[in-house]
């Protein structure tokens, strides 16, 4: 054991090296030291314990916290270490704690607070990952927790209830899960009957589209006959063109099929492709017992979903255009219509010659709208062929030139209310109104000008692109500004045009330039100035300071000298011996000293700050004082 | 496991003829050897290093196993000197009981869980079974543990859990007491009844399996403590110390008092029956005095006085004619009679001349009354008779504790080092069985002391606030506290190894990552 005490000898100044420090941690490469000179043995363990216990003790909180911060590292690793902390555990939480009423914690106060709160958190994981070895650990839990009522983190509570609340959030989707599959066996057959009769109809429709165009094909096989000697590109065109034709377009006495057609292609996308994808996704996330139903179900739905896509494959084949406008621009069919013929004017596919003429009586003012909607940046190129296609038909007209000059606005919702004096019925959608409130006026109506002030558009305030000028003053180490700024370069003063060797070319800006260097050297000087007069107030303060402590030392030295004289004579009257143990108490005081001048760090974390508010009211007593002496005095 | 092997099959050959002392010699050629090796290499010198190390630790674990295994031995050598009839079977018994008590130590595996709300203030365990254990709180509450036999095993933890059998509480019950339960006792004859007494003046004895009140006193004022003999075969009385100064002995089986015993000058604290009489009374006063009083006469005979002091556990003969030599004869006369518990003590009394008229009045019984002698400065908070009732411990608010030799009435000067002892509450002192140790609440801890040298062998750590009562488990060995904050802790010795072969949870283990 003496053994083993001596070579102890070996982590007691590692632990008091890692606690001499005002740092919020301890050093890690010392606690690292610490713990391998402790891991590797027992002797040096216990006399870590004792000396951990007694740097506790002390008073102050800084040396207690990191004190405890060693504790709580040691004492997750080493079982040893635990055994010998929770004999004292009482007395390791009063002293990191300060529970006790007549032990309170040691200044300083900041540090203080939070080794208390560092303590309950240790308190807390300890006992959580030791408290079923350890009943003290339980003991000192439940004490601070239920007698004292401290506030715990409460890690393992917080992570438990978190996870209880995922297990009920999942238990709910289940049962969701559950419910929906049930409905869905009640359902099934129902819902796979909708969907086939959707499609069945889908393909009758197909059918009879089929049919009719075959017999139209027919003619364009016959327009095929005709050739027409054109240029190469108009060639292209019309292949391109005969392409499309492939596909049934709507017309006069197909129309009705397509309008079904459409709308059970809608009914099929929007609804049934949706609602199986959802079943689907039910079925494989759902968990039952009983798993037959669910795969052969699984099984049907795919298949169905299969043929949804096949069918919905088809539908676009055959009415691309319709079907895509149908997806696309639903609501806006009203417009829409212009913008088709538009589109397929310059095509001048035979087959829709006669709609095209159909159109073209009101297209000119739909020329101009699309004129009005393109966006310059986007679809310019447009814009320019339909341009050329303007100057080609009407190529000296005042019109193109006001086109020309106009200026371009943004395609919007407002367009459709330009210049119109269409008047709005407010409650004619198409949906028949029995207001519970009270009559509905069917023949409320809006005025066109007010339409247009709610349609007015936005315009977002665009900036100018304006390239800015790079300084280009020269660099001291070559090269030249790159800044760009607007006016003034923050290195260069104010940017002016310069030549490629980055000399000013302007003489007048030349002589702006002088003044404007001028300025900044006075500015320059007088910050100097300041700055150079706060240097020299921060130094003499700073000498005062020291002054002050000077000589308060020298206060302090003098009176030791006066005491110990006046010990030394009381010595002296009384045994001759007492002259050497005076020099012995020099000595000491200035171990004493040294001992102070090291841990000034930590001292001075207990000595309380003046601050001015203390100087103030120092000068006011003291001043008041003085009052009230002079008061007696005259008395 | 190699140890093991070495103790099974010892010094095969040559090679392990080493004393286990001069392994480390081994080890360290060794690594010499190896480090000159990796030196060559010029490699892994840190981790021989390390290697070195956690050998050196291995050596002191081997150790203290060995220290372990030699107790092993010993135990062992024991039972074979039992079976051979080298020794007696009480004797190996005490042996291994108070090896049992030496090892006691906060329990880990069972855990008493109290429903009381307040302060601890009294702890029993019923002398027929050693199994029910009586608990009164301040919250006005008593209930009963059973500690044999848990009402929750967690295997996981290996922890027996021990909730209350029943409760008494004013909440659930009209009889129950309305303040603080100071002392809660067990019929010393079987556990069908138990005596509360209280803070609200009263003394109730209930019937365990009804939880009724059978028979109720009510006392001139608060209840401090309770007590009944364990010996006697002729009377069922309680002996009650109260705030006033009259001791009043309570006859269960008429329902009314049947002593008043007057002498005390404060409010009485504690009261305990001799173990050697079941006529002999002693009372420990607030006013510091203890007496002993014995029920079938008037007044008490003995009141033991702090400043007669003798040196040993025996009055030595010549020590006790030297003391006589110097104190008066008239002292030593008065003293022979008082110890026959009879005789007057108007020799001692002679301090108040002024009282003359009035003690010639007194019945020469009531003489001892105006005996003053204290035997604690401050109250005396504890009294604890030893097994055999010759001894009799006090403890008082001037945080001493005093060994007196009850036949000589002398303070035997024993010096207990207890640091402090709470001055406001009885406190509950606890013996081992054969009264070697004994187990004193001293503030938040518990300290054990050896009865007759005064030396601490342990300090019982675990409760937060100050310790009131013990109780020591004669059967099992094992101690109970209560206190303030609330808790009973068990305190029981070391399991044995088989017990932890089965142990669920999952060892505690050290745990060095770096």
């Amino acid at each position: 054991m003496e053994g083993g005490h001596e070579k102890g000898a070996k982590v007691i100044p590692l632990i008091d090296k890692a606690t001499n420090s005002t740092a919020p941690e301890v050093d890690p490469r010392l606690l690292m030291a610490i713990k391998t000179v402790v891991r590797y043995s027992d002797s040096e363990l216990r006399i870590a314990t004792q000396t951990l216990m007694d740097l506790m003790k002390r008073d102050h909180s800084q040396v207690r916290y990191l004190s405890l911060l060693i504790i709580d590292e040691i004492f997750m690793r080493s079982k040893l270490f635990r055994t010998l902390v929770v004999e004292n555990l009482d007395q390791l939480l009063s002293l990191s704690v300060g529970f006790r009423r007549n032990l309170p914690l040691p200044a300083p106060p900041a540090v203080a607070s939070v080794l208390r709160s560092k303590a309950i958190e240790f308190l807390e994981k300890w006992n959580l990952s030791f408290g079923v070895h350890y009943r003290q650990l339980r003991l000192g839990y439940d004490y601070l927790k239920n007698t004292l009522r401290l506030q715990f983190p409460n890690i393992q509570a917080n992570v438990e209830r978190i996870q209880q609340e995922r297990r009920e959030r999942e238990r709910r989707s289940k049962e969701i899960l559950l419910s929906k599959y049930e409905s869905l066996k009640e359902n099934f057959s129902s819902i796979k009957g909708g969907i086939l009769s959707t499609m069945d109809e889908i393909d009758e429709c197909l059918d009879i589209l089929h049919s009719q165009q075959e017999s139209v094909s027919d003619d364009i096989l016959d327009n095929e006959e005709l050739p027409e000697f054109r240029s190469l590109e108009l060639q292209q065109i019309r292949l391109a063109a005969l392409q499309e034709v492939e596909k049934v377009y709507e017309s006069s006495d197909n129309k009705v099929v397509f309008d079904t057609l459409r709308e059970l292609y809608k009914l099929l996308v929007t609804k049934h492709l949706v609602s199986i994808q959802v079943w689907i996704s039910v079925l494989v996330r759902v968990e039952v017992a009983d798993n037959r139903f669910r795969d052969s179900t699984l099984k049907e739905f795919i298949d169905i979903r299969n043929r949804l896509k096949s069918v919905k494959n088809k539908c676009e084949e055959a009415g691309c255009s319709l079907l895509n406008k149908s997806k696309l621009e639903e609501e806006e069919d009203f417009w829409e219509d212009g913008n088709v013929v538009s589109m397929e004017t310059p095509s001048s596919a035979p087959n829709n010659e006669n709609k095209h003429l159909n159109v073209a009586s009101t297209s000119h003012k739909r020329n101009n709208d699309d004129l009005g909607s393109y966006n310059k940046e986007s679809n310019h190129f447009d814009t320019d062929s339909l341009l050329c296609r303007g100057k080609e038909v009407e190529s000296n007209s005042p019109r193109s030139k006001l086109i020309a000059e106009a200026p371009v606005v943004r395609w919007g919702h407002h367009l459709d209310y330009w210049d119109s004096d269409r008047v709005f019925m407010a409650n004619q959608r198409g949906l028949d109104l029995e207001s519970h409130w009270g009559r509905v006026d069917d023949d409320a109506v809006i005025p066109s000008d007010k339409m247009y002030e709610l349609s007015l558009p936005a315009m977002p305030y665009e900036e100018e692109q304006v390239e800015i000028q790079p300084c280009m003053a020269p660099l001291r180490k070559g090269g030249f500004c790159q800044r760009r700024d607007r006016k003034v370069c923050p290195f260069h003063g104010t940017i002016i045009p310069r030549d490629d060797k980055g000399r000013p070319l302007n003489q007048s800006s030349a002589g702006d330039m002088n003044i404007d260097l001028r300025t900044d050297l006075v500015e320059q000087l007088a910050k100097k100035a300041v700055k150079n007069i706060r240097e020299r107030d921060q130094e003499v303060a700073k000498k005062r300071e020291i002054d002050k402590q000077s000589l308060k030392r020298a206060k302090l030295a003098k009176i030791r000298e006066h005491n110990e004289a006046v010990l030394r004579d009381a010595a002296m009257a009384s045994t001759s011996r007492s002259a050497v143990l005076g020099e012995v108490g020099e000595v000491t005081d200035e171990d004493r000293l040294s001992a102070t001048d090291k841990k000034q760090s930590l001292a001075s974390m207990l000595r309380k700050k003046v601050t001015s508010k203390d100087r103030i009211s120092q000068k006011l007593l003291s001043s008041r004082a003085r009052v009230t002496m002079a008061r007696h005095n005259m008395s | 496991m190699m140890l093991k092997k070495k103790l099974i099959e010892p010094n095969k050959n040559g090679s392990e003829k080493v004393h286990w002392a001069n392994t480390g010699v081994q080890f360290s050629l060794l690594h010499t050897f190896r480090s000159r090796k990796d030196n060559e290499n010029g490699q892994k010198v840190e981790s021989v290093v390390l290697e070195v190390r956690t050998e050196q630790r291995e050596r002191e674990r081997e150790r203290e196993k060995e220290v372990q295994i030699e107790d092993a031995r010993n135990m062992w050598k024991q039972i074979r000197d039992r079976e051979a009839g080298k020794l007696r079977a009480n004797s190996f018994a005490n042996r291994v009981k108070s090896n049992r008590v030496f090892q006691l130590h906060l329990s880990n595996h069972k855990d008493i869980i109290s429903p009381h709300k307040g302060a601890i203030n009294s702890l029993q365990i019923d002398s027929t079974e050693g199994r029910y254990l009586l608990s009164a709180s301040s919250d006005a509450s008593v209930a009963v543990y059973d500690v044999q036999r848990p009402t929750a095993y967690e295997s996981s933890t290996s922890l027996s859990k021990h909730t209350s059998l029943f409760v008494i509480d004013k909440q659930q019950h009209q009889q129950a007491h309305k303040y603080a339960v100071s002392s809660a006792i067990w019929y010393p004859v079987d556990t069908g009844l138990f005596i509360t007494g209280s803070y609200d003046h009263r003394i109730n004895v209930w019937d365990t399996n009804t939880t009724q009140v059978v028979v109720n006193f009510k006392m001139p004022g608060k209840v401090y403590r309770t007590a009944m003999s364990t010996l006697s075969t002729s009377h069922m009385l309680v002996a009650a110390g109260t705030e006033d100064v009259q001791v009043r002995l309570c006859d269960i089986a008429s329902g009314a008092f049947a002593h008043t015993l007057s002498g005390h000058r404060d409010g009485v604290m504690t009261v305990e029956w001799s173990t050697s009489s079941e006529w002999v009374l002693v009372t420990g006063g607030s006013d510091g005095a203890i007496r002993f009083w014995d029920i079938r006469r008037a007044g008490c005979f003995l009141v033991l006085n702090q400043s007669q002091t003798q040196l040993g556990r025996r009055p030595p003969i010549l020590k006790r004619s030297m003391i006589t030599k110097d104190s008066s004869t008239k002292l030593r006369a008065a003293q022979k009679k008082h110890a026959n518990g009879s005789g007057s003590r108007q020799l001692q009394v002679g301090r108040a001349p002024s009282k003359g008229p009035i003690k010639q009045r007194l019945h020469p019984g009531l003489l001892s009354t105006q005996d003053r002698a204290t035997a604690h400065y401050g109250a005396v908070t504890g009294l604890k008779a030893t097994e055999d009732g010759m001894y009799l411990l006090s403890a008082g608010s001037d945080s001493r504790l005093r060994l007196w030799d009850v036949e000589s009435g002398c303070d035997t000067l024993v010096n207990f080092e207890t640091v402090r002892l709470q001055i406001n509450k009885p406190i509950q002192l606890a013996t081992t069985q054969d009264s070697a140790h004994v187990f004193v609440p001293c503030m938040r801890t518990v300290k054990a002391f050896d009865m007759w040298s005064g030396n601490t062998y342990t300090v019982l750590r675990g409760h937060y606030e100050c310790v009131n009562s013990c109780w020591f488990n004669q059967q099992d060995q094992e101690l109970y506290t209560g206190g303030n904050d609330r808790q009973i802790l068990v305190w029981s010795p070391v399991r044995s190894i088989v017990d932890e072969m089965d142990e669920g949870p999952a060892e505690d283990q050290d745990n060095w990552s770096i």
